[in-house]
């Protein structure tokens, strides 16, 4: 029954195909619409850490002035200073923890063919690769020792061993940055990521980190983050004033592997920056944060407002088309209240003309989801062309391919409810006796 | 014309009467606030930066490792860079507008100030800064060149003094005498005097709050080996000169990576990147809602000229002329669309209200709603002819067509 | 009242014409109750569309009350519709979406009376036909004569000089069918002149001539037709003798 069905509705789709064509641009239009935007909005927002993300967790302390805070709502600071990284970092309360800002250095190439350039990388320590599980194409991580012992170690990202390597296994050579030879401990594979979200102050869909190398060492050669820093007093002269300061310039993420943990974790901050009010820091009131990943990213507004918007907007705009569809549903079905009489005094139940009619809508919604499908692919593509930095996240996936379509023929059906309602009260002696 | 018996007749066919009504009232709402979000966004677009964008660029330098000589390149450089053909003027600076990187810091009339009285932008520049930048110095006097203090990266700025911009001098000083003033840098002395006002130019931060507050601070100051150059070409030479600039900083120091050249024009283009996809998109949303709808009316109205084929032939046997039949048609989609516009009217506030909310978007200025009316009634209008043209033509005599 | 001489009507496809009215001239002097018989296909309806200015015709002559029909556009011809002509269909043809009140405002709103006017006209005609106090019921509401009553209300409120009826009582079962042939002979007596198409002989013979129209042409008409009884003191003009022996059918 339900391929006669399906042939009917096919045939009367093709016998009306203005109405048929008006119904399909309305519910790919919506359906493109609401898809494009909430596809950007899915994977901007979506967990990109999921088996861990409530395990992983931000630091914040509020060693801001005692007269503004550092965000209007009151809001911790979003980095933390040297001098309580480095404090955290030595306590080692958490089950991992790493300290880390961002750093842009020049690369001199050992190939005099390639010209030197300026890379985007990332200080830490080893446990950043534990905490985030950057996929490894050769080598490893540095160890815990090669933290203490400030060693000269890097690992270098995909792209840069490519550049530098032809993207041979360069474990063992030297890669030299700034007049200084560091060696190669590792080379990541691709890592996909959606966002950085382990340094959201500093973008979240910026290009990927190029290289990582110890804290220690970074600190030794006085390298300053390129990203964000923040004072709220003049942090007096020269560099180790700067580490001395209470200039907030460093992400400190803290690995804790149960609820029990996290709350130890919280007491231990409480009772660090206790002590720090002691020596006249932290003069606001205790205001520490442990976000887990998504908190944080939702705190941070990754999901940006005009992409929220945009959602909202489209979704009333789908709601529109939906309506619209029921609208001329409801004048095709009218029209045909001749042949439902017909049918019914032929002996079809009110079910049967139910499901006939349910089936055409369905029709209809399935090939608005199919023109909905490639009208999200061309918005897709339009997006990245206007947002340069959501390449990552314009991106149609077999879910949200699975979600278009289905929102299309479930949205259509529902709307072909209350006109197949209609259709079927019609009695059948009322059509047929003039 | 016939207002009441159309209207009652439409009660009897409510259900196609909400759907069309619903539509209408919610691309009201919808486009209201759409136009309203692209109005705000074109104004932002269109502040202007206070510089000459047109004929700047600029591009940085980072030499490597702990032998460079970071202040004797950014010297060299600069006398490379004034004294080659088409280039009007170049300067260092720390920062330039719209390129969301720099420096902030508070300035206080007082000393020890718990709140400062006013944010600024820093630009640490040398003498030839304002000429660079092409802002308009409307008070007092530009830096002498003995003015510029050299400074280690990490020591505190200390200027004796700045130059600032006309909204950061009004904001110190409400009463318009912030020339020859003195203010604090920080918290502590010494003060900086304001030996010139400058009309206009923007932070470097796009959704600063304060955008207009800049301060220009006289001083020599390399970040670690790394300096940025602005070069103001002369009208019409930017990209001859780009080029060349390019070229002859490669060439002049091979121990130091020269980075990529942006105008001032990309600059604001990326700067605006997202007001500018967000119009685009909110602008095809408006259109693709405006032709749904569009044709939403023109297939409900079809459907109704079909239905009604034998009354509109009765109501021709009984005297109505064409144009009773094009006017009922159009009559009815008034009605129908005002009725939509009014419950729109009042969604399209309320959305503006959870965007108030939610964003701390302002409120949607009234007019936009009347707008929105005059528009949609144009629009449904405009849907109706057609079918409406139709239902005239149907001929009389089908009332006595047997059925 | 309406003359047509000559009158020919040809439906034309792309691969045949039809010749619906060919030299077709009847006379309907003012005052009648003509009765239009024929077979289906004849050429009734047609003739009755033209009369009533619905449709054109191809060829001849058509004087309505004396005004000369061919070359008159649109507007002209719905506006003489209008004031002249009254209407009666088989199927009643009721606007189902509004109520009586409405429903016999509609030609009124065409003429373009004041509300008042209108207001005490509807309540007329409605009086008229017996259904004054059914004024703000539906079409759905009322039986199959009632509903032709209503449309006959429709038809005079704007007094009109030619009533044109067709198979008025055609859907209709022979009780209610009476009722609505009393009616209309009673609209006769106080001076409206009365076309009527019908197929019912026993119909046709109530009326005071009859026309019978065969292929497309007049070929029989009663040409000393019965007069009728006139109700006393209702010697309204037109009616009696004179008119009966004045019709004249061509050909």
């Amino acid at each position: 029954m339900f391929s006669y069905y399906l042939q009917l509705g096919m045939r009367s789709l093709r016998r009306n195909p203005i109405l048929t064509a008006l119904m399909v641009i309305g519910i790919g239009l919506g359906i493109a619409a609401s898809m494009t935007t909430l596809t950007v909005m899915h994977l901007m927002g979506s967990d990109p850490i999921p088996w861990k993300s409530d395990k992983l967790h931000y630091v914040q302390l509020d060693n801001w002035s005692a007269d503004n805070s550092y965000y209007d709502d009151g809001r911790p600071p979003d980095q933390v200073t040297y001098r309580d990284a480095v404090a955290l970092m030595e306590a080692g309360k958490a089950d991992k923890q790493s300290a880390m800002f961002k750093l842009s250095l020049p690369i001199q190439p050992e190939n005099k063919e390639l010209k030197p350039f300026r890379s985007l990388g990332r200080v830490a320590y080893t446990d950043f690769f534990g905490m985030f599980e950057p996929p490894f194409k050769y080598g490893g991580p540095w160890s815990h020792d090669q933290d203490a012992g400030h060693e000269r170690v890097v690992v270098l990202g995909k792209d840069m061993n490519e550049k530098l390597f032809g993207g041979q296994d360069s474990v063992g050579r030297t890669v030299r940055m700034d007049d200084i030879d560091y060696t190669i401990v590792g080379v990541l594979d691709d890592w996909k990521l959606r966002s950085r979200y382990y340094d959201l102050t500093n973008g979240a869909f910026e290009d990927p980190d190029e290289f990582f190398m110890p804290f220690t060492a970074a600190i030794d050669l006085k390298q300053r983050s390129t990203g964000n820093n923040s004072c709220w007093k003049s942090s007096g002269d020269g560099w180790d004033a700067y580490l001395d300061s209470d200039c907030v310039w460093i992400q400190m993420w803290v690995q804790l592997d149960s609820p029990a943990r996290l709350a130890e974790y919280k007491s231990f901050l409480d009772s660090y920056v206790n002590e720090q009010k002691k020596l006249g820091r932290f003069p606001r009131p205790l205001n520490n944060r442990l976000l887990d990943v998504n908190e944080w990213m939702a705190d941070q507004e990754v999901v940006s407002r005009d992409v929220q918007v945009q959602t909202g907007l489209a979704f009333a705009f789908l709601v529109v088309c939906l309506v619209n569809t029921v609208g001329l549903l409801l004048a095709k079905f009218t029209r045909k209240s001749g042949e439902i009489g017909l049918r019914r005094a032929l002996g079809a139940s009110r079910r049967e003309v139910f499901s006939q009619f349910l089936i055409e809508s369905g029709v209809v919604g399935l090939s608005g989801g199919v023109l909905g499908l490639a009208l999200t692919g061309l918005g897709l593509l339009a997006v990245r062309a206007l947002y340069s930095e959501y390449k990552t996240v314009a991106h149609l996936d077999w879910t949200m391919i699975f979600v278009t379509v289905a929102l299309a023929v479930v949205s259509s059906v529902l709307a072909g409810v209350y006109p197949t309602w209609r259709a079927c009260r019609v009695q059948p002696a009322a059509q047929l006796k003039i | 014309m016939e207002i009441r018996p159309i209207f009652s007749a439409l009660m009897r066919s409510k259900v196609s009467m909400i759907l069309i009504g619903v539509q209408v009232a919610m691309t009201l709402a919808i486009v209201c606030n759409a136009l309203f979000i692209i109005g705000q966004r074109l104004d932002h677009m269109n502040r202007p930066s206070g510089m000459n964008e047109a004929d700047t660029f600029y591009l940085g330098s980072s030499g490597f490792g702990q032998g460079f000589d970071a202040r004797a390149t950014i010297r060299e450089d600069l006398a490379t860079l004034r004294q080659l053909p088409g280039v009007a003027d170049a300067t260092v600076s720390n920062s330039v507008p719209m390129s969301e990187g720099g420096w902030s810091t508070g300035l206080s009339l007082q000393p020890k100030q718990k709140t400062s009285t006013a944010d600024t932008a820093i630009y640490i520049v040398d003498d030839r800064a304002l000429d660079t930048f092409g802002v308009n110095l409307i008070a007092g006097r530009n830096f002498k060149p003995e003015e510029i203090a050299d400074v280690t990266f990490g020591d505190r700025l200390q200027p004796a003094s700045i130059i600032v911009t006309k909204a950061l001098a009004d904001k110190l000083f409400p009463d318009g005498d912030a020339l020859g003033k003195s203010i604090y840098m920080g918290e502590d002395p010494p003060t900086s005097t304001i030996i010139g006002i400058v009309d206009r130019l923007q932070q470097p931060w796009m959704s600063s709050s304060s955008i207009e507050n800049s301060t220009f601070v006289p001083a020599f100051m390399p970040y670690g080996n790394s300096s940025r150059y602005l070069v103001r070409a002369e009208p019409g030479r930017r990209d001859e000169v780009m080029k060349l600039v390019e070229q002859k900083l490669s060439e002049s120091n091979t121990s130091r990576i020269i980075g990529k050249v942006h105008t001032m024009e990309e600059t604001r283009g990326e700067a605006y990147a997202g007001d500018r996809a967000m119009a685009i998109i909110l602008t095809a949303v408006i259109l693709a809602l405006l032709m749904v709808t569009a044709l939403g009316i023109v297939g409900m109205a079809s459907f109704w000229v079909a239905q009604r084929t034998r009354q509109i032939g009765t109501r021709r046997a009984l005297g109505a002329s064409r144009s009773d039949i094009l006017r009922y048609f159009q009559t009815e989609n008034f009605i129908i669309t005002t009725l939509g516009l009014l419950v729109g009217a009042v969604l399209a506030y309320a959305f503006s209200l959870w965007m108030m909310q939610s964003y701390q978007s302002p409120r949607l200025p009234w007019y936009y709603v009347p707008i929105g009316f005059v528009c949609l009634w144009a629009l449904g209008q405009l849907a109706v002819l057609g079918p409406a043209m139709r239902a005239s033509r149907v001929p009389p005599a089908v009332a006595t067509r047997s059925v | 009242m309406l003359k047509m001489t000559h009158l020919q009507k040809v439906y034309r496809t792309h691969l045949i014409e039809t010749h619906a009215l060919r030299d077709f001239s009847i006379h309907v002097r003012e005052g009648e109750f003509v009765a239009v018989t024929g077979p289906s296909g004849s050429g009734k309806t047609t003739f009755l569309n033209i009369a009533g200015l619905l449709e054109e015709f191809s060829g001849g002559e058509f004087l309505l009350d004396g005004v000369n029909v061919s070359g008159l556009n649109d507007n002209a011809r719905s506006k003489l519709r209008n004031e002249k002509i009254g209407f009666i269909f088989q199927s009643f043809n009721l606007i189902p979406d509004l109520n009586l009140f409405d429903n016999v405002d509609v030609p009124l709103r065409y003429r373009g009376f004041g509300a008042a006017e209108r207001k005490k006209r509807i309540e007329e005609s409605l009086t008229r036909v017996g259904l004054a106090s059914r004024m703000k019921h539906y079409p759905s509401e009322l039986s199959g004569g009632q509903q032709q009553r209503v449309a006959i209300a429709r038809a005079l409120a704007g007094s009109p000089r030619l009533l044109l009826a067709d198979e008025p009582t055609g859907n209709l079962d022979s009780l209610m069918a009476r009722g609505v042939l009393e009616l209309l002979e009673e609209i006769n007596r106080q001076g409206t002149t009365i076309v009527m198409v019908t197929h019912d002989p026993e119909l046709a013979a109530r009326a005071q001539r009859n026309v019978h129209v065969i292929d497309g042409q007049v070929t029989d008409f009663d040409e000393a037709p019965r007069l009728r009884e006139v109700a006393a003191g209702n010697a309204d003009r037109g009616s009696g003798a004179e008119s009966g022996r004045a019709v004249g059918a061509m050909d």
